[in-house]
């Protein structure tokens, strides 16, 4: 995969015909691990999932290589007078790491995202202490680290510190060097 | 008056904690009243008593657990934890607080918290930290926590959004572990 074009790495909505390849990566713990996902286990639970879950979210895109789904952006915005801020949470098949895609991904959707919620001051994210890959792509999209937050997350069963970074409606775009 | 007061140390040996009651009420207007101690809350400051009895009777009981910090068991500010709704922050809760400012500056504040955190921590075993945000420019809050032994992890760059103005928040946190 040395010749991956990034020009062909897109975003879109879900499709319930995205189920194969969501249960390709949603269906690996190595890219469930982090996330409060259950791993996928079927064909019907992608299904499901999809028509349930990514469908309806407030803000969810497929991460796509040629129109086929091979992870996912998502921003949660919280509600009444916190609608300043929203949460920023991402996820890519395992094959296709340590090619930019997942920065590639995260630089395309923080614009729109500004756009799409008029309200919004901050996005944030949270990732794990250990998981330099994530912080990796957080930082060259532009996000600023603040700190870390000690056991400041339990998921699947594991309390886990989490380092957190954001990225202000204010804040200058970083120039496109992927 | 004023300069009388602030000269009173006060015996931290008669500082308490009880539920607010409604009679307590003329004794909340007096911090909630006042703009130096509602400047960092979300809320505007008091004008009627109809709003001190809605927070006794409403609010105060909202919290997952909230009380009167009282000296000679006179309420004089109030403690709150306050836990979040989403699963993934189930062994957090977020501290609360206010005094009323005639009372600032002589270390009841970090002695209050002091104690509460031991409260926290034996009262909700299921708790591994507690956290707690403060504004940017409230220092003496800032000096409160770190002197009750809280360490302060970070600024959270336009957090919320008070009075219309956005602003930036320090977080600071206690473990189970660090007591």
């Amino acid at each position: 995969m040395s010749n991956l074009d990034l020009s062909k790495v897109s975003l879109r909505p879900f499709k319930l015909t995205d189920a194969d390849d969501f249960l390709l990566w949603a269906g690996d713990d190595r890219v469930t691990q982090n996330l409060r996902w259950k791993t996928c286990g079927s064909r019907e639970e992608a299904l499901a999932f999809i028509r349930e879950v990514c469908i309806p979210h407030p803000w969810r895109r497929s991460i796509c290589l040629h129109d086929r789904s091979i992870g996912f952006v998502s921003v949660y915005p919280w509600s009444g007078d916190d609608r300043c801020k929203a949460d920023i949470g991402y996820a890519l098949a395992a094959d296709y790491w340590g090619h930019s895609i997942a920065t590639k991904a995260v630089k395309m959707a923080v614009p729109q995202v500004f756009k799409d919620l008029p309200h919004l001051l901050r996005l944030q994210a949270f990732t794990s202490p250990e998981n330099k890959a994530s912080q990796r792509v957080l930082e060259k999209a532009g996000f600023l680290k603040e700190g870390v937050l000690r056991k400041y997350t339990y998921i699947k069963g594991n309390i886990k510190d989490s380092v957190v970074f954001s990225f202000l409606s204010t804040d200058e775009f970083p120039h496109d060097d992927c | 008056m004023m300069e009388r007061d602030r000269e009173e140390s006060v015996d931290l040996a008669q500082i308490s904690f009880r539920t607010l009651e409604l009679s307590d009420v003329d004794d909340v207007l007096v911090w909630t009243s006042d703009e130096k101690v509602a400047k960092f809350c979300s809320w505007e400051p008091h004008s009627s008593k109809d709003q001190g009895i809605d927070f006794i009777q409403n609010k105060a009981s909202e919290f997952l657990w909230g009380k009167a910090i009282c000296l000679n068991d006179r309420p004089i500010g109030f403690i709150s934890m306050t836990s979040a709704t989403d699963k993934s922050r189930e062994k957090s809760a977020e501290l609360g607080y206010v005094l009323g400012s005639k009372y600032w500056s002589k270390g009841i504040m970090s002695h209050v918290v002091k104690q509460v955190m031991k409260v926290a921590f034996s009262e909700f075993p299921h708790l591994d930290r507690l956290e707690a945000l403060v504004d940017v420019e409230n220092v003496g809050s800032q000096k409160v926590l770190e002197k009750a032994g809280f360490q302060r992890e970070g600024v959270l760059r336009k957090y919320l959004v008070r009075r219309g103005k956005s602003r930036d928040m320090v977080i600071f946190s206690v473990l189970s572990t660090d007591l």
